[in-house]
């Protein structure tokens, strides 16, 4: 078992819609109004062997979990990670809204938490938190989202959340807590992926022969511009490779041509 | 002006009748259905599947949409309606939610995303909260009065929000030039549906709400309840109620439904803690009706026993469909203006009350 035949490509989906192109004014326009771009792009990902996507957060664009639910229900295969930033809503909710997801797309949901924000967005999020105590909030998310996911009594106080007799029930704890995806190569950004994550997600660029031995037991990613530089960080251990495409079904094509000849 | 008649969705789960409480459809009971068992395996199928169902019968029935309420034990409604919202065409997704889950910003993105989704669909429940213990069980410490003036704060912020680039710092919230991206902005702000029969309540409901929405009572005390929003409302909003109906072909039918439901109701449960008016509320109407369900009719065809037979509040309508009908004109001349209807199973009862009941509404008379 080499470490390539693990690898794992994810489509990052697009978040905004393209204006639709300007037909001559004697060609019959019927086209709908409302437009799918995510959902389009993750169905050709589905339908072309992708393993998962991302919805990013992206604060000029849709809201993540939103289009992630929608993407959810109209794939069948595809695990998809939502990314957002923990002031969004309380941990009880958020494990909350991600159980009833987990539950209707039979447990393909991912977390990516964005931790570290540019401080001038997260003021415009309503998120004034910042430095070390962003880290020590995350920490308290995670701890307490999946506290209260293996049922009940859960109880919890700390700096930012409090819980009494928390907990969910059965059908709502059944399913597998979403897989976690954190980021960021700061001692504090590798503890958290050590208490929290099951996969840790590098930039391209940052030094990962140094950083993957700090996160023994869990899988690690990276966002590439390209497929040509996978083999490079496959070599390095890295299974799950994050792209940006407008080309998903061809390229979901050619990777998986790529794994028969191998 | 015409009715806005919604259709209740069960997030709780289904029965498939009020003869046994046993929630099978959508997975909350072992041995149901959505998600199934076929030879042995599961069937692929989950509860949103047969939510889908519910939603297309109630869109083909003759209601503009459904209320998707949020409890702990029950699915939640914003991953329902993203999860839907491209599989219906004119259906309206009320999502019932409390300010302290989400953030207004947040919940802006969110609501803003469905609402391009949907071509404007979204329309919010919004709860105060319970109170007592399920608030605790949220995370949620805020107290009740405060719960209102947070609530109240919260669309503020919204709705600054929804409307352009806002800056604000509250009590409960701060945000700096917050707004909604291109992407999201210039949609329909959703309709407002407020609940809560406390004083602070009707306070936020008479600023906030285009609609005041309660349970069903006896009709003589929602008069009362509506008097009190509209003396301390500017701008009265206008009047929802949510009822359940049981509405058979004949009254005989349709009470031995009941009966058989009450025959085999499990005893001693729909005690519920917590500091909502709602609840006790009703309970202040109800006297101890011991082994005859018809006891509990406080007023022709409006029965108090429905919470003893699925999750839910206590009063609802039984009897043929014209005297349904005729209390939901009823209604309407006491000033309400919208419904959310509800039967139990939902999927059927939603065909059976489009083809028979609403067909036979009169209308305001006066």
């Amino acid at each position: 078992m080499t470490t390539r035949s693990t690898a794992r490509f994810h489509v990052v989906l697009p978040t905004r819609s393209p204006a639709p192109a300007a037909l001559p004014p004697f060609v019959t326009d019927v086209r709908p109004a409302l437009a799918d771009s995510a959902g389009r792009a993750a169905v050709a990902a589905d339908l072309s062997g992708w393993a998962g996507a991302l919805v990013p957060f992206d604060p000029d664009g849709q809201e993540s979990l939103t289009v992630a639910a929608g993407v959810l229900r109209r794939t069948r295969h595809l695990r998809v990670a939502a990314e957002f930033h923990p002031a969004v809503a309380t941990p009880v909710y958020a494990a909350k809204l991600s159980a009833s997801l987990q539950r209707f797309a039979a447990g393909r949901l991912g977390w990516r938490l964005a931790v570290d924000l540019d401080p001038a967005v997260a003021r415009a999020q309503g998120d004034f938190l910042t430095g070390a105590a962003r880290l020590a909030r995350a920490d308290e998310f995670l701890t307490v989202a999946k506290g209260v996911w293996r049922g009940g009594p859960f109880d919890f106080r700390g700096d930012f959340y409090e819980v009494v007799k928390g907990g969910f029930g059965a059908p709502l704890s059944s399913s597998p807590f979403p897989e976690v995806h954190l980021s960021g190569t700061s001692p504090e950004a590798l503890e958290l992926s050590r208490r929290h994550a099951d996969v840790h997600v590098f930039s391209a660029g940052d030094d990962l022969a140094a950083l993957i031995p700090e996160l023994p037991g869990l899988r690690h990613g990276v966002h590439l511009p390209s497929i040509d530089a996978a083999g490079e960080y496959a070599a390095l251990g890295v299974t799950e490779f994050f792209l940006r495409t407008d080309d998903v079904y061809r390229l979901g094509e050619h990777l998986k041509e790529r794994a028969v000849d191998r | 002006m015409t009715v806005d008649i919604y259709w209740r969705i069960h997030m709780e789960g289904d029965q498939p009748s009020l003869r046994r409480r046993v929630r099978s459809r959508g997975g909350f009971a072992p041995g149901g259905t959505a998600p199934g068992a076929r030879d042995g395996q599961d069937d692929g199928y989950s509860h949103a599947d047969y939510m889908a169902e519910v939603a297309g019968a109630a869109e083909e029935s003759g209601f503009v949409g459904g209320l998707l309420p949020n409890f702990p034990h029950t699915d939640d409604p914003w991953a329902a309606a993203a999860t839907l919202a491209r599989e219906t065409t004119s259906y309206r997704f009320m999502v019932a939610f409390q300010p302290g889950f989400l953030h207004p910003v947040q919940a802006a993105r969110m609501t803003a995303t469905l609402q391009r989704a949907t071509g404007g669909r979204i329309v919010y429940n919004v709860i105060s909260g319970g109170g007592g213990p399920a608030q605790l069980w949220w995370g949620d410490k805020v107290e009740h009065d405060d719960r209102y003036a947070r609530t109240s704060e919260f669309l503020d912020v919204l709705k600054g929000v929804w409307h352009g680039s806002h800056t604000h710092h509250g009590r409960f919230y701060r945000v700096e030039n917050a707004g909604l991206p291109e992407e999201l902005a210039g949609q329909p702000f959703p309709e407002i549906f407020l609940s809560g029969s406390s004083p602070a309540a009707i306070d936020a409901a008479g600023r906030h709400a285009d609609h005041y929405l309660s349970w069903l009572e006896p009709f003589e005390a929602l008069a009362e309840k509506f008097d009190a929003v509209r003396a301390h409302s500017a701008t009265p909003p206008r009047f929802a109620v949510r009822v359940d109906l049981l509405a058979r072909e004949s009254e005989e039918e349709a009470w031995a439904e009941i009966e058989a439901g009450w025959r085999a109701r499990p005893r001693g449960s729909g005690a519920q803690e917590g500091d909502s008016v709602g609840v006790r509320r009703s309970r202040a109407f109800l006297a101890d009706a011991g082994d005859d369900p018809r006891a509990l009719e406080v007023a022709p065809n409006v029965w108090g026993g429905f919470s003893q037979l699925r999750d839910g509040p206590a009063f609802g309508l039984v009897g043929d469909y014209h005297q349904v009908a005729e209390r939901l004109d009823q209604l309407l001349d006491l000033g309400v203006d919208a419904f959310i209807l509800a039967g139990i199973p939902h999927l059927e009862e939603a065909r059976r009350v489009g083809r028979h009941v609403l067909p036979l509404l009169k209308g305001r008379t006066s």
